[in-house]
């Protein structure tokens, strides 16, 4: 009976032929995994922000967000990690809760004293959220019961919220002078809290909330 | 109104239903879940967690680095 043609690289018969097919397999998983990634909206999100937000002429920020972005996609079909037989550890102890509150407070008000757009305040942001994204991709298993599933109308809700958030953020963008200067006219929630983020307080006080907004999600 | 001002509304609007969400969501009366239980939903896949931490980076990056 006739073979067709390319089914024998399946097969493991003959010198060479099954390192073709275990390389066309590791091809076709390769792609496999491009094309989830890519279908994965989270991936697709990163990048899209990640590309505006350079033509925005913020390079570092483009960089990390699509960094995160490739990760995750060539991380997204890996095995779960297990450590000794348990899940990785997310939530950390409540007796640490205090000290990260201390320490987020110190850190604060040291790091609000250095002026915006600085490279020692872009250093010390980029440290707490690598830390926290490194958090993230070392959960692999989230520990706990399966969260209670959303209601559709609940979870319509609280999507056109943020959906309209970002429309109407978007819209008073659009609306200023350039990408780069704020308009009085058309403020967006940046330019509102500009006069807050100059002073030394607002800066800590606003890193201080930032902070701890991290550390309630590295709970979740 | 100037348009100053009619920004500023329609922002604390927006803030206003959020707060709204997040009270009936707390009486779990309605449909309407806490914003605390929709992130707890989202971040219990892996890509969801790291784009959850992955904005919550960029807001930290958009208002105090370069």
């Amino acid at each position: 009976m006739p073979v067709p043609p390319g089914t024998m690289g399946t097969m493991s018969t003959g010198s060479g032929r099954p390192d073709e097919a275990r390389a066309r397999e590791g091809d076709e998983t390769r792609h496999a995994t491009l094309l989830r990634g890519v279908r994965n909206p989270v991936i697709v999100i990163l990048i899209l922000a990640g590309i505006f937000d350079g033509l925005a002429g913020n390079p570092v920020h483009a960089i990390l967000l699509i960094v995160v972005a490739l990760v995750l996609a060539s991380d997204v079909d890996l095995p779960v990690q297990v450590e000794g037989g348990t899940d990785v550890a997310v939530e950390p102890e409540d007796s640490h809760s205090l000290v990260a509150l201390v320490i987020a407070v110190v850190y604060a008000v040291a790091v609000g004293g250095f002026e915006r757009y600085s490279w020692p305040g872009t250093v010390a942001v980029i440290v707490p959220g690598v830390v926290g994204l490194l958090m993230a991709f070392r959960a692999a298993r989230i520990p706990g019961p399966e969260p209670r599933p959303i209601q559709h109308r609940g979870a319509v809700a609280w999507a056109s919220l943020f959906i309209a958030l970002g429309l109407w953020e978007l819209t008073n963008l659009l609306l200023q002078p350039d990408l780069a200067t704020g308009s009085y006219a058309h403020p967006t929630l940046s330019t509102l809290l500009d006069p807050i983020l100059a002073m030394h307080t607002g800066r800590s006080a606003l890193l201080f909330v930032w902070l701890v907004l991290g550390w309630y999600l590295v709970k979740r | 109104m100037s348009s100053h001002d009619a920004t500023v509304a329609i922002y604390a609007l927006i803030a206003l239903v959020g707060l709204v969400l997040e009270v009936m969501g707390r009486t779990g009366r309605t449909e309407v879940p806490p914003l605390g239980t929709v992130l707890t939903r989202i971040m219990h896949t892996r890509s969801g967690r790291i784009g959850v931490m992955a904005g919550w980076m960029w807001i930290g990056l958009h208002y105090f680095a370069k």
